[in-house]
């Protein structure tokens, strides 16, 4: 459950958030992400596109496990990767909106999901200082939540422009780890990179001069993080196994 | 021009759907609007009005669109389109309240490794549950108002297969703008007046009223039951098969929905009358509704009435009083040939026979489809594409006359003369007594129908057999099928049955989502 609340300094002055903000939400495969991350998602992580649920549009995910609830990045609640998608980063903050008096146009407010178990008033980071002006932690916290919010935008243009060159292409993920488990995942597209190869150089120059190119092969680059979140899942694998050989 | 001089102008006559689809697939096929060494001319009258017949097809359609490179989201916005997941038939068989049965359009699950039918005729009795309901996603999805696909579908892609209902009058338009912006299709405004032969009888060119000449070497005809260079030129005569199928005239309205989110139907209803049947068909605007009789055994007053009762019962309407009806001649049969010297004949010209199970556009897109890869390198070549266009054909109208009047002659309705007649001998085509003779003692199966050439599967054959009530005397003396394989087969149908329903959209909920986001290409 959550319980979103607008921050203001007076009410929250003395909150505080520790740094498990992330426990109850890291368990899941595929995160949203936004393409001005892609750059540093590219370090750990397979970014590949997604329908999303209801509309069927085009999206861009972290691809972090293999089935429905696995992340191999989440170990014992802690984040085993330097860069943190922005997405799981920003947590337990929100942007909300509430209604403008002066124009039709409904305000954005930051919110905090007061059900979090990481916000209290004892241990973390507070919020403010005793001037009630944020923290530097609050800033980066609001420094996230706007990328998120801009990349809406960008990742649409993005989108948009894959789809006008045909660039997008479904594929499946066929695995078989060491241990001889198999698995099989539909649902992913990415960028079919013959297609890329064959651009005109006209839509090349398009696609720079529209600063979506450098972004179109760290996409494609990131595909090759696919090893190493298999290498993951097969040393998972091997101390699950463990784990099972001692326990019997 | 000699014996071998190249084939290099098509002139498509009439501009019908048949006509659009035949220049479009002739057009795609042979990439006119980039290359120009074939060139496809339609010329169309400005005064005659487009019959439109048709607003049901088969899943050949989506190949249809595919090969003419049209997009699906586009189609669907603007023809008024949605998803077809097959028939159901009420009251074809006792007339009772609860008497339907389904024709889906996928196969029965496991369909290529072994033939359910008999085991469902043997354990049906304690199964209570249909054929297609046994066999098939498909009758669940339909009941539940499910649509075929979700929005992450690609196009042309979904969980169970489908067709379209589609508006005649709009896709007609929609396919004009497309065939002439996009694939080449030169198209002239001018009513024929005259033809002009050449010395061997072939069509040297048509002459239009607005003095326009069109030469060609190949001319397709499709000007509707005019049938103007086939008919009236060559005068190929029509075989009428109203021995067979006494359907012969037909009432047709426009049904509001009650609001602009009522739910769409995802299947042709086909509701059985005393004298015929009423057509059902969702689009997304209104519903098609008519009622087809015979009149050597209903006068029209009495027609009408019958369609008054059946959208008086199906809609918040106090009747058709309020709607314009229309009042359509239907004559079953087709021409004797379909291609004669240089002129084949494409949709109603050809024939028609009545709508059940929706024949009409397949027919078109089956001829559509052949003349375009097939299409004669000279005219050396033509007679023999001609001759086996004329054989391919003859066979599947005869096939379809013979679907159709299955529909109708395993009937036990008893109370008109319309549904007595049906089962007469004597209007049962020779072809299909003998697989009904076969059938008595042998399951219905794949095996029965070898040519490639069908039109309908051994697949249909089996969902109207069974729908039906027709079960086979099945000797223990031999086995028909492993009982073990059936009953997985019936179980995994059974898992697979609820995880569509539970995981499928409503139809009227996908075909919003299609115009708020539209469907992506991959």
């Amino acid at each position: 459950m959550t319980n979103m609340v607008a921050i203001n300094n007076k009410e929250h002055a003395g909150l505080k958030v520790t740094n498990d903000a992330l426990n109850l939400s890291a368990n899941q495969h595929l995160v949203p992400v936004v393409v001005s991350e892609l750059n540093k998602l590219v370090v750990h992580y397979p970014v590949v596109i997604t329908k999303l649920d209801d509309s069927g549009q085009f999206g861009l995910s972290a691809l972090l496990g293999f089935e429905e609830n696995e992340n191999l990045f989440w170990q014992q609640g802690q984040w085993d990767g330097v860069y943190i998608p922005a997405q799981f980063e920003r947590l337990p903050f929100y942007v909300g909106t509430e209604p403008s008096n002066t124009n039709a146009q409904a305000n954005r407010v930051l919110c905090i999901d007061m059900d979090n178990s990481s916000v209290n008033e004892q241990d973390g980071s507070p919020l403010f200082d005793n001037m009630g002006e944020p923290t530097s932690y609050l800033v980066e916290k609001q420094q996230i939540l706007a990328q998120l919010l801009d990349g809406e935008t960008q990742n649409q243009r993005f989108i948009a422009a894959l789809v006008q060159h045909n660039l997008i292409t479904p594929f499946t993920l066929d695995i078989t780890f060491e241990n001889e488990s198999k698995t099989s995942i539909t649902g992913l597209y990415t960028i079919d990179e013959d297609k890329l190869a064959a651009l005109s150089p006209h839509a090349i120059a398009d696609l720079h001069a529209q600063n979506l190119l450098q972004s179109i092969y760290t996409l494609v680059a990131s595909n090759a993080q696919i090893y190493a979140l298999i290498d993951k899942k097969n040393k998972a694998n091997k101390n699950a196994d463990a784990w099972f050989q001692t326990t019997n | 021009m000699t014996a071998t001089t190249p084939i290099t102008h098509i002139v498509v006559v009439g501009g019908g759907s048949a006509g659009w689809l035949t220049a479009g697939r002739i057009a795609a096929q042979h990439h006119c609007a980039t290359r120009k060494n074939i060139k496809v001319t339609l010329v169309e009258s400005p005064n005659v009005p487009i019959i439109g017949v048709g607003e049901g097809t088969w899943p050949t359609m989506r190949s249809t669109l595919i090969a003419l490179g049209i997009s699906e989201t586009t189609f669907i916005k603007e023809c008024d389109a949605t998803f077809k997941q097959g028939a159901k038939f009420a009251k074809w068989t006792t007339g009772e309240q609860d008497d339907f049965y389904y024709h889906p359009l996928m196969l029965p699950q496991g369909f290529s490794q072994g033939n359910l039918g008999p085991y469902w005729q043997t354990v049906a009795p304690d199964l209570n549950e249909s054929f297609s309901q046994a066999v098939c996603v498909q009758e669940a999805i339909c009941e539940a108002g499910c649509a075929p696909k979700s929005i992450r579908h690609a196009e042309f892609a979904g969980t169970a297969n489908y067709a379209y209902h589609l508006d005649a009058g709009k896709f007609t338009t929609f396919l004009t703008k497309h065939c002439t912006e996009n694939l080449g299709v030169n198209h002239v405004l001018a009513d024929v007046s005259q033809v002009q032969s050449a010395d061997n009888g072939d069509i040297k060119a048509l002459h239009t009223q607005q003095g326009v000449v069109i030469e060609g070497d190949l001319f397709v005809d499709c000007t509707g039951f005019k049938s103007l260079l086939l008919g009236e030129h060559y005068n190929v005569p029509f075989v009428p098969c109203d021995d067979v199928l006494f359907i012969d005239r037909a009432l047709a309205v426009h049904v509001p929905y009650e609001n602009a989110q009522s739910p769409i139907a995802s299947h042709t209803i086909s509701t059985a009358q005393d004298a015929g049947w009423v057509w059902d068909i969702g689009l997304q605007s209104r519903r098609g509704v008519g009622h087809v009789y015979s009149s050597r055994h209903q006068s029209k007053d009495d027609a009408y009435a019958r369609l008054d009762t059946y959208v008086r019962q199906t809609s918040a309407l106090d009747g058709i009083g309020s709607l314009n009806v229309k009042d359509i001649t239907i004559q079953s049969g087709h021409r004797q040939r379909f291609w004669q010297n240089n002129c084949v004949a494409v949709g109603l010209a050809a024939g028609f026979l009545e709508p059940l199970e929706a024949s009409a556009l397949v027919l078109v897109e089956l001829s559509a489809s052949m003349i375009a890869e097939q299409l004669p390198a000279n005219r050396a070549v033509m007679d023999i594409v001609a001759k086996r266009f004329n054989d391919t054909f003859s066979y599947r109208w005869a096939r379809i006359i013979d679907f159709l009047k299955l529909h109708y002659m395993l009937s036990k309705r008893d109370d008109s003369a319309f549904w007595r007649d049906n089962r007469d001998s004597q209007t049962i085509p020779d072809s299909l007594k003998e697989l009904l003779a076969l059938w008595q003692y042998h399951p219905p199966s794949d095996k029965d129908f070898t040519s490639n050439n069908e039109v309908f599967p051994a697949a249909s054959y089996q969902y109207v057999l069974y729908g039906m009530g027709f079960t086979s005397e099945l000797g223990a003396h031999q086995q028909w099928v492993n009982a073990d394989f059936a009953g997985q087969q019936l179980m995994q149908n059974r898992k697979a049955r609820a995880m569509a329903v539970e995981k499928l959209p409503q139809h009227r909920e996908l075909i919003n989502k299609i115009h708020q986001f539209g469907l992506q290409a991959v």
